[in-house]
């Protein structure tokens, strides 16, 4: 697999931290894989569980979820949403027959531009570890 | 003149056959405009002949074939594949002809598993060989019809309704479309709804919370209370007329037998979304891979443990 395996890696960030975050990654000039793809939500209780099965099923290889720490939410506890969802789709991940390590939920505040590109770099080595999808060929 | 009908039963119980008799009074108006040529549940038609001097399996032409049951054997298959080289229009009753139903949990396991509990390891069998002579052999899973041949309407449910049986073959015979809502059962359900649960999830056979006489508008919605009710991820239409849908009408959850909602949507993803919303913890779930696909599990939805996609 590690003959030049990139894996395609779906990160929804919620608008008011994640996304301040990576912006401020960008800014800092912080280097970080570009196996990831961000798609801007306006919070992460907002990703409903379909959206990360849907990738998964689809052709990504791995999907992160990344919303404001407990407390921060902009829309007060949509992150606790997304948490609860979160343990929903890591249990159903057995059922499709995908690896734990495919999907992620982290916390990343605006100010956390060093954290988001920690995470996005584990992520991709992690993905890149366990291969690509099993749904990518069929 | 009559329209012909064939109408063949294959993995399933019977009961959407009842279905057709319960439509009551309408099948009156419906019965003088419909021959039906073949019918193995109500009449003597045998495949190969009455006497079986035929080689091959032949059933006689018509206008319309009902099909009811999933494709479990080599025979489901060939006569499945006769009816609709006969016939024009091919409707799947119930749930089992268009997601396997209720059979389709088979799917859980791989057919020697199957074999090995049936015949030797259960506790109330002796212990014997698999049987192979004379019968048609089982197929690697259960199918729908839809996965072997192509299907014109499905009406599904477990059993399907007087209402949309009449109602289909109404709209057939007077040359119209027919088809259901893409509308959930939730949409139609009248209970009340506060977005927040008010316990853990608990076991199907306790008793839901209501006074009885209580109006439904008035009762607590069930999956709030903590029942496990497939109402979110299922599509509307079992009730009729009157709406209300059937389960929900006797105080039961709905336990999802009219299917997705939209042909391609994943009951069990929305389920655990939806459970996780409300604040009910997914982990609580014993089973949830047959819970939430109970009666859907073809095209991949339930597979062997361990089994790749």
């Amino acid at each position: 697999m590690e003959n030049g395996f990139e894996p395609v890696i779906i990160a929804f960030c919620c608008n008011w931290c994640s996304y301040a975050g990576a912006d401020l990654a960008g800014t800092s000039r912080l280097q970080y894989p570009p196996n990831v793809r961000i798609i801007r939500a306006m919070c992460s209780g907002m990703i409903h569980p379909n959206l990360v099965m849907d990738a998964l099923t689809k052709g990504a290889d791995g999907v992160l979820i990344c919303g404001c720490h407990p407390g921060d939410c902009h829309y007060l506890e949509g992150n606790l949403k997304a948490e609860s969802r979160a343990q929903a789709i890591e249990l159903m991940l057995e059922d499709f027959g995908l690896e734990p390590e495919r999907f992620r939920l982290e916390w990343i505040s605006a100010a956390e531009g060093q954290k988001f590109a920690r995470v996005m770099t584990e992520m991709v080595e992690a993905v890149k570890k366990v291969g690509p999808s099993p749904y990518r060929s069929a | 003149m009559a329209v012909k009908i064939a109408e063949e039963w294959l993995a399933t119980c019977g009961g959407c056959e009842v279905t057709i008799l319960d439509i009551g009074d309408k099948i009156l108006d419906l019965l003088p405009q419909l021959e039906f040529v073949h019918m193995p549940v109500l009449m003597d038609h045998k495949y190969f002949g009455q006497t079986g001097e035929r080689e091959t399996l032949e059933i006689p032409e018509a206008a319309v074939g009902i099909i009811s049951g999933g494709i479990r054997s080599e025979e489901n298959r060939k006569i499945c594949e006769e009816m609709r080289k006969k016939c024009n229009t091919i409707v799947a009753l119930g749930s089992c002809a268009n997601f396997g139903g209720i059979p389709a949990l088979a799917n859980l396991s791989t057919l020697d598993e199957l074999y090995q509990k049936v015949y030797r390891t259960s506790k109330s069998t002796e212990p014997h060989d698999t049987p192979h002579e004379g019968i048609p052999p089982l197929l690697d899973r259960v199918y729908s019809l839809s996965e072997v041949i192509k299907v014109d309407i499905g009406l599904p449910g477990c059993p399907t309704t007087p209402e949309i049986v009449a109602d289909a073959l109404t709209a057939l015979l007077e040359g119209k479309p027919f088809s259901l809502p893409e509308r959930s059962v939730c949409d139609d359900c009248p209970t009340k709804r506060e977005k927040k649960a008010v316990a853990q999830v608990k076991r199907p056979l306790e008793q839901v919370q209501f006074t009885p006489g209580q109006k439904l508008e008035e009762v607590r919605c069930y999956m709030e209370q903590g029942y496990l009710c497939q109402g979110p991820a299922t599509r509307s239409g079992c009730g009729g007329a009157e709406k209300t849908p059937r389960c929900i009408k006797a105080y039961m959850t709905c336990r999802g037998c009219f299917g997705p909602i939209r042909p391609g949507a994943n009951p069990m993803v929305d389920m655990m979304g939806a459970l996780s919303t409300i604040g009910l913890n997914p982990k609580d779930i014993e089973d949830r891979a047959a819970t939430f696909n109970r009666f859907i599990g073809v095209t991949g939805r339930l597979r062997p443990k361990g089994g790749k996609p």
